[in-house]
């Protein structure tokens, strides 16, 4: 019992060696950014204080900071609009892209039909067409989540096309020897091999909706990041101002999360 | 007996490209057949033709006496491929399943084999692997699963396409005696291309040996080795002749 003891001992003191290696590479793999982070902050502040930077102009990380807890109730007033226009923006735009997606790959007619006006739409500047849609949409939520979907779309649908025609030449030859209808041959083979390219435009979209959502409420609105971004701006109430962009930053990177765990419990392989 | 396949004056055409040149040939129902030849020589052509993915120029393919369309919607042969073309987001078990899914909504009568799907990977001897994501598992195990994959719907025609020319030599070893296995439990004839002289002799009851350019059919050498082969087979002076032979003859292509 012993010598078993003994012999399972020796590769389990190996293992623990092991482990604490791939601890101590993934420690520094947090560690190295953080620190660097936290050093530019630190520099950030000393700079503030050393040269009398007035805090219009420059506010030092601290007062961010103060500002983040004093005012979060009026952040988060103006937090949860901007998170809803986003979410569904996102939503619109993917749903669109993909079902276009869907119709140019069925039919080569559509995509001819089509892609140039997709593009075409691509091509305009975000911030020019703001205006436009808020015209034609007013200032409710409608014209947000129409701008947050736009910003979405064509990454997505250039995604998409090229996600279900990934599918192998041998898959489609195994489906026709298999008799495959075409609806089968696109729920069992081209839809699922899509699911990769998508979740890569769906992590570009998780971002760029919620720039699109503020843009959209820098033109006109009076709550959301956006509305409240303007706002500081022209009262100069710079802290207030930062703190409202790490906001804006955190909505970005709690959607992107979002769709990245979705992404890792769905495209398993 | 109706023959397995049977091939009369069938020609294909890339177009103005000859891929098959007036081949004509029966193949014997229950046999396993090795097809050999240099590249060019359309054998994976072959195979596509007999398993209706394409259409032959002129002449006549038929299997099991019915048409190549109508033996394909009966799924009288299944077909392996090179690469083993497993769905990457099914489990091993999913993936053997998939033919039974498939056609459905065609309304095609499916034949389902004797044995469950995981019996079919005991038999390829994946057992335990059977919930393990294809990229979990080796070239030789996914091509097991393209195998179990074949049998599925008890085919009577099996088309390989050079399914162990990606393998090491000792998986694909391994992998021949397991295909012999098969063979000899289902009783399924086989079409098995190869580039690999001594696994088409291993393998083989008969080579068909085909010529390049355009492709045609140039001999079909009988090996008379006694089933069940064994490892040992390869260092008989018999084994060795047959491979000489047909080197000989594919230098002479």
């Amino acid at each position: 019992m012993t010598a078993v003891d003994e012999t399972l001992g020796m590769p389990m003191d190996d293992d623990a060696a092991e482990k604490a290696l791939a601890r101590r590479a993934r420690l520094t793999a947090v560690a190295t950014p953080v620190l660097t982070a936290i050093g530019l902050i630190a520099t950030w502040e000393i700079g503030v204080r050393a040269f009398g930077v007035p805090s219009y102009i420059a506010p030092s990380p601290s007062e961010v900071a103060t500002t983040l807890v004093t005012e979060f109730p009026q952040l988060m007033r103006n937090f949860w609009p901007t998170l809803f226009e986003s979410v569904l923006g996102f939503v619109v735009g993917n749903v669109a892209a993909v079902l276009i997606a869907v119709a140019f790959v069925h039919s080569r007619m559509v995509e001819r039909a089509f892609f140039p006006i997709a593009v075409f739409i691509n091509t305009i500047p975000i911030l020019a067409i703001a205006p436009i849609l808020v015209l034609i949409f007013g200032a409710g939520l409608t014209a947000k989540v129409v701008i947050a979907a736009l910003i979405c779309f064509f990454p997505t649908l250039v995604n998409m096309v090229r996600g279900l025609q990934s599918v192998s030449p041998q898959a489609l030859e195994l489906a026709r020897i298999l008799s495959a209808t075409k609806s089968e041959v696109f729920w069992k083979i081209r839809l699922p091999s899509s699911l990769p390219f998508l979740f890569s435009a769906l992590k570009i979209a998780a971002t760029t909706c919620v720039i699109g959502a503020i843009v959209g409420e820098w033109v006109g609105a009076d709550v959301g990041l956006g509305a409240l971004i303007i706002d500081a701006t022209f009262n100069f109430r710079s802290a207030l101002l930062y703190a409202t962009v790490f906001l804006s930053s955190g909505l970005s990177v709690l959607m992107f999360a979002a769709v990245s765990i979705a992404e890792r419990m769905i495209v398993r392989w | 007996m109706v023959p397995a396949a049977s091939l009369r004056n069938a020609w294909v055409k890339f177009g103005q490209f000859t891929a098959i040149q007036d081949i004509s040939l029966e193949i014997e129902a229950g046999a396993f057949y090795s097809i050999l030849g240099p590249s060019g020589c359309g054998k994976s052509t072959l195979l596509r033709l007999v398993s209706d993915l394409i259409p032959p120029a002129s002449g006549d393919v038929s299997i099991f006496g019915k048409t190549t369309e109508a033996a394909r919607l009966a799924r009288e042969f299944a077909f392996v491929f090179q690469d083993a073309a497993l769905l990457p987001w099914r489990t091993a078990l999913e993936n053997v399943e998939l033919p039974l899914e498939m056609g459905r909504s065609r309304g095609i009568q499916i034949p389902v084999s004797d044995k469950s799907p995981m019996e079919l990977l005991e038999l390829v001897g994946l057992k335990g692997r059977e919930h393990a994501l294809p990229h979990e598992l080796s070239g030789g195990m996914r091509q097991r699963v393209a195998i179990a994959r074949a049998l599925v719907c008890k085919p009577k025609l099996l088309l390989m396409d050079e399914p162990f020319g990606a393998l090491d030599e000792m998986t694909r070893d391994h992998l021949n005696l397991q295909l012999l296995k098969v063979w000899e439990e289902t009783g399924v004839t086989i079409l098995f291309v190869t580039h690999s002289i001594p696994e088409a002799v291993f393998l083989g009851q008969k080579v068909l040996m085909l010529k390049a350019h355009p492709g045609r059919l140039h001999e079909i050498v009988d090996i008379d080795l006694p089933y069940p082969r064994t490892t040992e087979v390869r260092d008989t002076a018999e084994f060795t002749r047959y491979s000489a032979y047909l080197r000989k003859l594919l230098e002479a292509c």
